[in-house]
């Protein structure tokens, strides 16, 4: 779908990923993300739009942990969207993403039985900010009640500013403008977020390496987020 | 070639067929209402008993469970990531399955003319009705948000957005409603003449409100050759509607990418299963019937036995159904798969798994086959109670137990339900108990005019040295 | 009108069908009389006319106006707000089958409903020539339209087709 304006790309080298969760605290503080509490994470209710997967390989003392950052993979044929009764969720066609609109979802829940990635994240109660995360709730968006469906955007609302600006100034969205929280925040550059569609961008140069890989794939979803294979990176 | 019987004759006493058929027994039409009329008024303090009490039940769990879910979040059931799904979704489908029954009974029996129906159409078609009232609940106890669950429903609203046709649950939904609509208009119909004979032999409040049910209703050729006309679209109409619900409700499942449950098998798979279950409760239910309103001269050891046969039937083609589809799994090789299989054979539902093997098959095949068994209370009683245990069970090993393992390993999980799940459960399994007590008792359970119309029909002729029931061809 | 109602119960089928004759022979038009029973009697059995029945058609009218209500929803209702989901087309042919499908049933279910509710014209509470001997004895009874001055006349042809009762019916309330 090369005739779309924008097709957002996220490159994840997993060669340089620490498993550090810097991108997962910056995940929850951007998108007001609530914190679910040690009890419900035991439970299976973390509520990261992030989360770091970690694999041991080997038997100890010879143990190797690789590092999967795993989110929305924004599939150009998401499953979770034509399952959805009410359109809560659907295709951007400007961005090329997978749009969650909060206030439609009556939380059926499928689109996340629906999603090979499970990277879907559900209210299950109201959220919470005790003091003093409900100083720094991000005035961008929304603050999602109980029964929603969530996940990641991409940063949506970053990067709608980065259009509107470059609508203003009256040029295009330059490479690099738009940088999503976990990209921002992660120290070894693990994340390169961009357009795929302009050929010169970071993303599209980093898309064309060897080690590129995406989850998967055999399943047609199309994600639009891409790995470059570990190679020998691991801790322990 | 020997003339000489190979085997020892034996000589088979004959039984009085009338003692055996109902339809060859027939009885003055003053003593069949009567029979109805006294047990619908049959309502002891055990029954009064059973009704608070299920009141009650229906109170907890609907009111002060549900209501405390919907204040407080879905957190309070089980369910978790990666099991979006939990108990409710499985008690929806074993519901729809249990609304099968009547349909089933009924609409398939009465085109295939098989007599031995007519004394138990409409207890079982009141179960479908019932089942579907509790059935459709489910999907609205299990919305996260269900005080907007009208944005379903397609109508043009301020938004302007209509719902999303290419989703399996507006097909659910809009299944289901012609399905409710479809077999409780099928209920009133043939109900509408013994209504009639209520109005004319009650006095009060009863005769009150049947002369409103009863619509003005006298019996004239034109109003009967309207209504035989309608039945016989209906029972027609409503067998595809049937077939579509259980389908539609199987591709809630088998239209997602999810291993275990993307089968296209799962169609014919679901309904077989839900006509199997479906036609379990009809025995269940009809035996306590017959003991709790003494309706031993309708409901008699041949309908029990003919319906035995049905489950024993539908116990051989869900075998074959769920072999077919494990042994894809099983073949195929896929690693989920795999994971699906073990998950079953020695996972954390293993014992569930292989309770539902024998309460399904085994129990089954070995009791029904006999006719001591089909014809006795409790031996028919407990294989059909199994049945329904059985099938349950399977729903939620499909449901529930599917979605702990998936593609990607860390995104395994475990599932177990809460008290809020439990106490909802017991309180719609409640409210169909409540529904069926209070309405057999407001109507006629068993069709009058159909017995009837099967007795004028049904006569003996003798056959050489027999006396063999003949059937006259009146529609 | 100078006429009168007349209803005579028997309890079998077979003097009523003889008695329908009888009441043909004595210039009763076909449109005058009528059976009215507990138990359904085709026509064939009660030796009466086959009536054309509107039922079918109407169903099947219904149906088609329940088909054209899926089409909309299925083809309409994506045109007035398109949303593009999982890389479908906005107008997929197999998934809309189903809708249609469904609905084309549940116009041809509610629509055979309303057809025997208008057929029959249900309901209606109003005064009707009625015996409840019918519901209650099932008994078989001919309703039958005579001359004033022909009562007692009929009365005895009634009785000697093997009626047990002959009665001048009051319309009551249902």
């Amino acid at each position: 779908m090369s005739e779309q304006p924008h097709r957002w790309t996220m490159i994840i080298d997993l060669d340089r990923c620490t498993g550090c969760q810097a991108c997962v605290v910056a995940c929850h503080a951007e998108n007001n993300v609530p914190v679910a509490g040690e009890d419900e994470v035991r439970l299976g209710r973390a509520m990261h739009w992030l989360r770091i997967e970690r694999y041991w390989e080997g038997e100890y003392p010879n143990l190797k942990a690789r590092f999967v950052p795993m989110m929305c993979q924004q599939c150009e044929n998401a499953p979770c969207e034509p399952v959805c009764p009410v359109f809560a969720t659907y295709h951007s066609e400007v961005e090329n993403v997978n749009i969650q609109v909060y206030n439609r979802c009556i939380g059926t829940r499928y689109c996340a039985n629906n999603c090979p990635y499970i990277a879907r994240i559900f209210n299950w109660f109201d959220p919470e900010f005790p003091e003093p995360l409900n100083e720094q709730l991000n005035p961008d968006i929304s603050v999602r009640r109980r029964g929603i469906m969530e996940k990641c955007t991409f940063c949506i609302q970053r990067i709608r500013r980065a259009e509107e600006t470059a609508e203003a100034e009256q040029r295009e969205v330059r490479d690099g403008e738009v940088t999503p929280a976990c990209a921002q925040s992660c120290p070894t550059d693990a994340f390169v977020f961009g357009d795929l569609n302009d050929p010169e961008s970071r993303v599209a140069k980093l898309a064309r390496s060897r080690r590129r890989f995406r989850l998967l794939e055999e399943l047609g979803t199309e994600p639009a987020v891409i790995y470059l294979k570990g190679g020998d990176a691991y801790v322990g | 070639m020997s003339v000489k019987a190979t085997t020892t004759p034996v000589l088979v006493v004959q039984e009085d067929p009338r003692e055996e058929h109902l339809l060859l027994d027939p009885r003055p039409t003053k003593e069949l209402n009567g029979m109805i009329l006294e047990a619908m008024q049959r309502t002891g303090k055990g029954f009064w008993l059973a009704v608070i009490i299920l009141g009650a039940l229906i109170l907890v769990g609907l009111v002060g469970a549900w209501g405390y879910q919907i204040l407080t979040g879905m957190g309070v059931a089980g369910i978790r990531r990666p099991v979006y799904w939990g108990v409710y979704i499985a008690n929806f489908v074993f519901w729809i399955g249990i609304s099968h029954s009547g349909t089933f009974v009924s609409a398939i029996l009465r085109v295939f003319k098989a007599e031995f129906r007519r004394p138990i159409t409409r207890g079982s078609e009141m179960m479908t009705s019932f089942a579907l009232i509790v059935a459709g609940m489910y999907p609205l106890i299990h919305l996260g948000r269900t005080w907007r669950f009208y944005w379903m429903v397609p109508y043009p609203n301020q938004r302007h957005l209509w719902p999303n046709f290419h989703s399996p649950l507006m097909w659910d939904m809009m299944a289901i409603f012609t399905y409710l609509i479809g077999s409780t208009l099928y209920l009133y119909l043939p109900l509408i003449p013994d209504l009639a004979m209520a109005r004319d032999n009650t006095t009060g409040w009863r005769q009150k409100l049947y002369r409103i049910l009863a619509l003005g209703w006298r019996g004239t050729e034109a109003e009967w050759h309207h209504l035989k006309t309608a039945i016989n679209i209906f029972a027609f109409a409503i067998i595809p509607v049937m077939f579509s619900v259980h389908t539609i409700v199987s591709w809630d499942f088998g239209m997602t990418m999810k291993t275990g449950w993307h089968s296209s098998i799962f169609g014919p798979y679901f309904v077989v299963g839900a006509i199997f279950s479906g036609v379990s409760a009809v025995a269940t239910v009809l035996l306590i019937v017959r003991r709790t309103m003494k309706l031993d001269y309708f409901l008699r050891p041949e309908h029990f036995d003919a319906i035995g046969k049905l489950v024993l039937v539908f116990s051989f083609a869900w075998t074959y159904f769920f072999f077919a589809d494990y042994l894809t799994e099983w073949y195929g090789g896929e690693a989920v798969g795999k994971e699906l299989l073990t998950l079953q054979a020695h996972g954390p539902v293993a014992p569930l798994w292989y309770a539902m093997l024998i309460t399904n098959i085994v129990i089954p095949w070995l009791t029904l086959w006999n006719r001591k068994v089909r014809r006795s209370f409790w031996g028919l009683l407990l294989v059909t109670l199994g049945v329904n245990v059985g099938m349950y069970i399977e729903r939620y090993i499909i449901v529930t137990g599917f979605l702990t393992r998936n593609r990607l390993p860390f995104d395994w999980g475990a599932y177990n339900p809460t008290w809020v799940e439990l106490l909802i459960s017991i309180g719609s399994l409640s409210t169909f108990i409540f529904l069926y007590a209070v309405v057999s008792r407001l109507i006629p359970l068993v069709p009058i005019w159909e017995v009837r119309e099967g007795q004028i029909a049904h006569t003996l002729r003798r056959v050489g040295r027999a006396l063999v029931p003949s059937v006259a061809e009146l529609e | 009108m100078s006429d009168t109602v007349l209803l005579a119960l028997f309890d079998d089928v077979e003097p009523v069908a003889d008695t329908l004759d009888s009441l043909r022979r004595e210039g009763i038009s076909e449109n005058d009389m009528v059976v009215v029973s507990g138990v359904p009697y085709p026509a064939r059995v009660l030796g009466r006319p086959m009536v054309w029945e509107r039922l079918p058609l109407i169903a099947i009218s219904g149906a088609f106006v329940g088909f054209l209500v899926g089409v909309f929803l299925n083809a309409g209702t994506p045109l007035l707000y398109p949303v593009h989901v999982g890389g479908q087309p906005l107008i997929p042919l197999p998934p809309s089958l189903v809708i249609t499908y469904e609905f084309t049933m549940m116009g041809l279910i509610v629509s055979t409903f309303l057809g025997v509710l208008w057929e029959s014209t249900f309901p209606s509470y109003g005064p009707k020539y009625y015996e409840r001997r019918i519901s209650s004895e099932g008994d078989i009874g001919i309703l039958f339209r005579c001359p004033q001055e022909r009562v007692a006349e009929f009365e005895t042809l009634m009785r000697e087709n093997g009626a047990e009762d002959v009665v001048e019916p009051e319309a009551k309330t249902l």
